[in-house]
């Protein structure tokens, strides 16, 4: 029967269909996975923030100019699951942030390491981002 | 399942939806809408299942008339979800919260393809009045639990 | 400074706002309370406009559909207000900033005004609903401005965290 046809391919379909998070603005709209970056510098304020947190860094150029970068983390509650908390951020200590830069945005970034002068590593990307192997398994 | 998701990752679609700034959000947006009416749908089917809505011969003519909206949203959900699962699926496939969801879905499709069809255009008096209520309160938690595992995934996935 | 960002930092600072913002449980919780009641409540109010614009549903007296929808539409309303409130409280520069949280504040008040208008004028006829032509057209333009205003809201809602716009 043609509506039972149908239905069953609904079914599989939408099972397909569904959208993977969508609380997310997806990654690849927004960073570009070719891109990646490592970025050394100050970090100037950590906002610990919902629905994401954004650590604001400036590092230097090759020629000697500041640049400010504006790098999207992971919500609070995925940060601490990976053990970072927000009194490891200080304003104006060094740290380092490996991520992807924006695409429409050069002075964006999707964070995925953090780094921090002590040498604790903590992986701070967001849900949906690249492959890359920084999240621990 | 990591071929599939790996085969899907590779489509051009995925790629131009990759490359581009717009075409995602803007399918994502759409598709939302399309979910938004879809459970619409759904809501209306369940509360007059569940004895919140008008009975007798108006029941079964608004819930012949909800499924079809549901078949049509449905639709639009998949046409817009599609792209989206496949630009996807390779990286959230990591996320336990999202293969959770998908196995709920599964499940919730299955059900309302099959026991919420029959049950929600069943005539007044056909079945008993708990069964009903029942596939109408299954039908409301199974949607419900379906759109709260998408929206965690962000915080807990 | 002018006096609204001004304010806008102030509600940022407080700290049950703050609490909320860097909250593991509680911003889930309302975020997702949101998403779920608004997705409700415009379902319901969008099967509404079907019938309206003679889409769907149209076996059944339209006064009956909009007596049986309408208490639910509400008790989904209440919330989603409430909870959207919150969380913009929680970070009010940042929404403030965004065209798309503007967009969908803007058509928020026009949907809104357009149901009340709709209830105010039509309301008193309900029992005529299906037979007064008039009413027919009136309301068969109310619910095609809602199901376009709706949607144009959840759309624009979808693209706030998009950081297209500086």
């Amino acid at each position: 029967m043609k509506t039972k046809l149908f239905l069953l391919l609904l079914a599989v379909g939408a099972f397909c269909a569904v959208q993977p998070a969508q609380a997310h603005h997806a990654f690849a709209a927004e960073y570009d996975p070719m891109k990646p970056v490592t970025l050394n510098g100050i970090v100037t304020r950590m906002e610990w923030a919902n629905p994401h947190g954004w650590i604001f860094m400036d590092t230097k150029e090759s020629d000697g100019k500041v640049k400010h970068w504006t790098i999207e983390t992971a919500a609070p509650s995925q940060l601490s699951r990976h053990g970072l908390k927000k009194a490891d951020f200080t304003d104006g200590m060094t740290a380092v942030v490996k991520g992807y830069q924006g695409k429409n945005d050069p002075g964006l970034a999707n964070g995925r390491t953090l780094v921090l002068k002590d040498g604790r590593s903590f992986y701070i990307g967001s849900v949906g981002g690249p492959n890359d192997g920084a999240e621990p398994q | 399942m990591l071929p599939f998701f790996q085969w899907c990752d590779g489509l051009a679609m995925s790629q131009a939806y990759r490359d581009s700034t717009y075409l995602f959000p803007l399918t994502q947006a759409l598709h939302i809408l399309a979910v938004t009416i879809f459970v619409g749908a759904v809501v209306i089917g369940d509360m007059w299942m569940l004895g919140w809505g008008p009975v007798g011969q108006s029941r079964t003519s608004i819930a012949r008339s909800a499924q079809r909206v549901l078949l049509w949203a449905g639709l639009a959900v998949l046409v817009t979800g599609i792209p989206q699962f496949t630009t996807n699926a390779l990286t959230y496939q990591r996320s336990w919260l999202f293969i959770l969801k998908m196995y709920l879905l599964a499940v919730t499709l299955v059900f309302t393809a099959t026991v919420r069809w029959r049950v929600s255009i069943a005539e007044e008096g056909r079945l008993p009045s708990w069964v009903t209520r029942a596939v109408g309160a299954v039908s409301l938690s199974l949607w419900m639990a379906v759109t709260i595992s998408g929206r965690l995934i962000t915080y807990y996935g | 400074m002018p006096a609204i960002v001004r304010t806008f930092a102030w509600l940022e600072g407080l700290g049950w706002t703050t609490a909320l913002r860097e909250s593991p449980y509680g911003y889930p919780l309302i975020e997702t309370s949101h998403v779920a009641c608004i997705v409700v409540f415009a379902g319901l109010v969008i099967m509404m406009d079907l019938r309206l614009v003679g889409l769907a549903f149209t076996n059944a007296p339209l006064a009956q559909i909009q007596r049986r929808l309408f208490p639910w539409q509400m008790a989904t309303f209440v919330p989603s207000t409430a909870t959207g409130i919150l969380l913009f409280c929680v970070d009010p520069l940042r929404y403030y900033r965004n065209v798309f949280f503007l967009a969908k504040l803007v058509l928020l008040v026009l949907a809104g005004l357009n149901a009340l208008a709709f209830h105010l004028k039509t309301y008193r006829r309900a029992d005529r609903w299906d037979e007064d032509s008039q009413v027919t057209a009136l309301a068969r333009f109310a619910g095609a401005a809602s199901l376009l205003l709706w949607s144009a809201t959840i759309i624009s809602s979808r693209l706030i965290p998009n950081n297209w716009f500086k």
